[in-house]
């Protein structure tokens, strides 16, 4: 065998062992019913915060704890094992990744994401310029 | 209608100018694209001079187009022209004016704009200097060039919508038409709105964001001109010719661009608090898949210039590396990585324009490609097993994996839209997501790839084309011997364990050993030649750098408190205000905060322990003595979200870093918005009484500053007073006071006055008798814990190899560009 076949045998077989690695630590997109049942797995989730839960920062331990509702509409506790994200509660949508214990859904990250974080879709809301502004009479 | 105040001329004109580069590259593109196509004896029989001129001239407009955008741009942002869209949506009137360059390219128009000058100036040098090679050249730069000015273009073709102008004004927006406000000839003097704008993103007030963007669109662009090289190689049949001219621009790519991913990991590093200068978000990996491409291209297009043959692989990356550019740019640009990445571009509802750039340049140039792949030159010989060019293709396929397994894992968000459950085939019964640890992922996976690759450019430097003489490999076995020693004591006084890590360590040692001796030794340190060595043993010195600051980077802030068996004691420390707390090799103390332009600033001191031999006993804090201090800050900003910064404290061997990662950011009024019960209490002047508990207040005097009465009742209509009192502490501070007391009529008013610094606040609620009682009302506050930050601080050890390093990649690979740059030069002469 030609040693360039050698090469790009090994280079075919590399690959298709890096892609199949990174498929399984590729993560899924669940919901608090699919985390629950695969208990000690670490999952993402999908889900927006319930405003009108209680929300409970500790400080000594940095532990926040909050109720989040997930796109199937199933609230959960979760415990979040760092300091609140600044801005937490004008999230949008946060997803969560991290796993279910008995008591509660353990997070070890939080992606929010923020109406206006970036940029503010609507630019210059005509509305509100228009009815602050009624010409004086 | 004309409006008031509004600069409607200068919005046409950057909408002629951007009309005009548009139609500069069509021409270009029409005109180049005539010569280009014949071949080199049609050439010969019509010089059609005529037509270069042509194509030149037409160029030439193209540029003035993308010179005027530009212009009117900074004109409009400099001015602070609130009625165009962009300059409201990423500038105001309180930002510093070194930002305005950030503005500039903070938005997507803005960014397409940067990346098009350059393309537009490495174009003219094209002109100057590819000779044979400019009608190819410039005809593909020129379609390229049509592409990214249309993205500017902003014009709509029925529903569609083709590009997004820079230079629409807000009342054009297709929200706003119609409304009865943009009938208002007068309508910017009225509408408060558009006195100021929104600001940039606070993020991105830095200088790092003044730098960085130009730098890695510089290298953005540099990357595209080996592919006009190759794809004119292709159709002109000169397969192997095109490396020559080719190889300069390609080092200057690999150095450009690898500066700027890297600047962007200093950015990173110095002002964002993720903690660290590589977190391997899809932004950055998007920018790193095309430079390690076109690393692998450049040195398989060394290997076609020497050997005149087989070209395929060397055209094939080089083509690539522009079209992972082209990738990055929708992957960044289409919204796709919302949910994935902390900073991609919001959409801008170009997808559909950014999917044919990607689609008609990579089905164009793969599919001329593998037309003339039948017909390339082959290797008559296999490549000899100690031959310089059969390590070096084993090299660039490697960095080529490395390459694949990025992109794989970064597309995730692609797979989804394309295979997932609402995607175009639906194949996958959920949506994948990213790997959870992020880092744990792409470091496994990456390390063996490094592995080799540093390996190969440890033994590049002995490596001879063709064959390598045996005695050659004696050369290293110097290195060789040191790298053992070195790597035994690094790994030991580290404490590196990890097999992977030392393994990674060793061979990048040599690496760096064999180049440095290589350069030292046997090319006497000449910087002419140097290039090669020195580009290797810099990237040798970021791999050294990127491993041990990263391996042993190590969280002094833990928080010891025990919570739960879930949650590992965490790397928050908790700094109550003006205590000195143990941070092991620290103490630090949190001395206060103050308010520096929008910046929320946190002053925190660190002690170092006096005795170096001492214990960690209770004694101790008497043995402290100041060691530096760091202010890590949250730049307050209402409308994007507050965003933690850190402070770092910089030594030669390591760098403490530090951000405050969470504290009561709410106003001075609110935090004392609760007040206990309050507390009358009544008393007249030279009289104390206590208050609190902890106060004595001394009525000084009682001064009537005006006083009217009406004469037909006697009673009093007007009254003002001003009572002076002293709270004295019980450590024998005193602080003055002076109340008001108004009477108009029947109303009364008598504001509360604040002693914010000790919490309490006091009224005077008049007099109360004839013999001159006043009566007083006071508020303590409710007793609030004392406040508290949490913070977190980390130790990067010899992060500063990681800077040294990419300096020297830098230089190395732009004295490649000159040694060649110089070499032609000098032919040219002889």
């Amino acid at each position: 065998m030609k040693r360039s076949s050698i090469v790009l045998l090994a280079v075919v077989a590399l690959l298709i062992g890096a892609l199949l690695v990174t498929l399984q630590d590729a993560s899924v997109y669940a919901t608090f019913e699919m985390a629950k049942k695969q208990q000690p797995e670490t999952v993402t989730v999908v889900a927006t915060l319930d405003l009108e839960a209680p929300m409970d920062f500790d400080p000594k331990g940095s532990i926040l704890t909050f109720q989040a509702i997930d796109k199937e509409g199933q609230h959960a506790t979760v415990r979040y094992n760092q300091p609140k994200p600044t801005d937490f509660e004008r999230s949008e949508e946060i997803t969560l990744t991290g796993h279910f214990t008995d008591s509660a859904f353990i997070a070890t990250e939080i992606l929010m994401k923020c109406p206006s974080k970036y940029t503010d879709g609507e630019g210059v809301n005509p509305d509100i310029i228009y009815t602050d502004n009624q010409p004086s009479s | 209608m004309h409006y008031l105040g509004e600069h409607s001329f200068w919005s046409l004109l950057g909408r002629l100018f951007v009309a005009l580069s548009f139609a500069g590259a069509l021409v270009a593109a029409f005109f180049y694209g005539i010569q280009a196509f014949r071949t080199p004896e049609e050439r010969e029989e019509r010089p059609a001079l005529g037509v270069r001129g042509a194509a030149r001239w037409a160029y030439g407009l193209h540029s003035i187009g993308v010179l005027g955008t530009i212009a009117v741009l900074f004109i409009a942002l400099f001015n602070h022209w609130f009625e165009f869209d962009y300059v409201w949506r990423h500038s105001s009137l309180d930002m510093p004016m070194q930002y305005i360059a950030s503005c500039f390219w903070e938005g997507q128009e803005g960014s397409f704009l940067l990346w098009l000058t350059w393309h537009m100036i490495l174009g003219w040098v094209l002109i100057r200097t590819a000779k044979t090679w400019e009608y190819g050249t410039l005809f593909a730069l020129s379609l390229v060039q049509l592409f990214l000015a249309s993205m500017l273009l902003g014009i709509y073709l029925g529903d569609l919508k083709l590009g997004s102008s820079p230079f629409i004004l807000i009342r054009e927006l297709p929200d706003n038409i119609g409304l009865p406000w943009t009938q208002m000839s007068d309508y910017l003097m009225r509408i408060p709105a558009f006195r100021d704008g929104q600001g940039l993103n606070p993020l991105l007030q830095n200088y790092w964001m003044v730098i960085h963007p130009p730098t890695l669109f510089l290298g953005f662009a540099a990357v595209t001109i080996p592919f006009l090289f190759a794809m004119t190689g292709l159709w002109e049949k000169r397969y192997t010719e095109w490396v020559q001219p080719a190889l300069p621009w390609t080092f200057f790519g690999i150095s450009i661009l690898g500066t700027g991913i890297l600047m962007g990991g200093a950015w990173a590093y110095e002002a964002l608090s993720f903690g660290g200068f590589w977190a391997w978000d899809p932004v950055e990996n998007s920018s790193l898949v095309p430079w390690l491409t076109l690393v692998a291209a450049g040195h398989l297009m060394m290997v076609v210039k020497h050997k005149k043959t087989a070209p395929a692989t060397a055209i094939f990356l080089a083509l690539l590396s522009f079209l992972l550019v082209l990738y990055s740019t929708f992957l960044t640009r289409s919204g796709i990585l919302g949910d994935t990445s902390v900073h991609a571009f919001v959409d801008l509802g170009l997808n559909g324009q950014l999917l044919a750039l990607l689609g008609f340049f990579t089905l164009g140039s793969l599919g001329i490609f593998f037309w003339h792949q039948r017909k390339m030159p082959k290797s008559p010989s296999e490549d000899a097993f100690s031959s310089r060019e059969f390590w070096m293709f084993i090299g660039s396929l490697t960095l080529l994996l490395s390459a694949a397994q990025i992109t794989f894992s970064t597309s995730i968000p692609v797979f989804n839209k394309l295979i997932g459950p609402e995607g175009l085939i639906p194949l996958l019964a959920t949506q994948l997501a990213p790997p959870a640890d992020a880092a744990q992922h792409y470091n496994s996976l990456q390390i063996p790839f490094a592995l080799i690759i540093s390996v190969l450019m440890g033994i590049a430097p002995f490596l001879r084309w063709k064959e390598t003489p045996k005695e050659l490999a004696r050369r290293a076995v110097l290195s060789a011997l040191l790298t053992v020693v070195l790597t035994a004591l690094v790994a030991w006084g580290l404490e590196l364990t990890a097999i992977l890590y030392v393994a990674l360590l060793a061979t990048a040692i040599f690496a760096f050993l064999a180049n440095a001796d290589y350069w030292l030794r046997f090319l006497r340190g000449k910087w002419t030649a140097g290039g090669m060595a020195l580009a290797h043993l810099g990237f040798a010195l970021v791999l050294i750098g990127a491993l041990i600051s990263n391996a042993k980077k190590e969280a002094i802030s833990t928080n010891i408190t025990f919570i739960h068996k879930d949650f590992p004691s965490n790397e928050n420390i908790l700094l109550p205000l003006g205590d000195t707390v143990s941070m092991f090799p620290y103490y630090v103390s949190w001395r206060g905060e103050r308010m520096e332009g929008h910046n929320r600033l946190f002053d925190v001191d660190f002690y170092e322990v006096d005795k170096p031999l001492a214990s960690w006993a209770d004694g101790e804090r008497k043995h402290l003595k100041p060691s530096f201090q760091l202010q890590p800050f949250i730049q307050m900003n209402a409308r994007m979200g507050n965003v933690r910064e850190p402070s770092t404290q910089h030594f030669w061997n390591r760098d403490i870093y530090t951000y405050v990662s969470y504290a009561d950011l709410r106003s001075e009024s609110e935090k004392s918005g609760d007040w206990k019960e309050p507390m009358e209490a009544s008393l007249k002047t030279g009289d104390e009484v206590f208050l609190f508990n902890t106060y004595l207040l001394h009525g000084d005097t009682l001064v009537v500053q005006d006083a009217a009465f009406d004469p037909a009742t006697g009673e009093l209509t007007h009254l003002d007073l001003a009572l002076s009192l002293t709270l004295k502490g019980m450590d024998g501070t005193r602080h003055p006071i002076v109340l008001p007391y108004h009477l108009d009529g029947n109303n009364v008013e008598n504001v509360e006055v604040e002693l914010a610094d000790l919490g309490i606040k006091i009224r005077f609620d008049g007099v109360k008798d004839e013999a001159g009682t006043y009566g007083i009302t006071a508020w303590e506050k409710k007793s609030n814990d004392p406040p508290f930050i949490l913070m977190q601080a980390f130790i990067f050890p010899y992060i500063n190899l990681l800077w040294l390093g990419s300096i020297l990649m830098g230089v190395g690979s732009l004295l490649a560009v000159w040694k060649r740059i110089y070499r032609s030069l000098n032919e040219g002469k002889k």
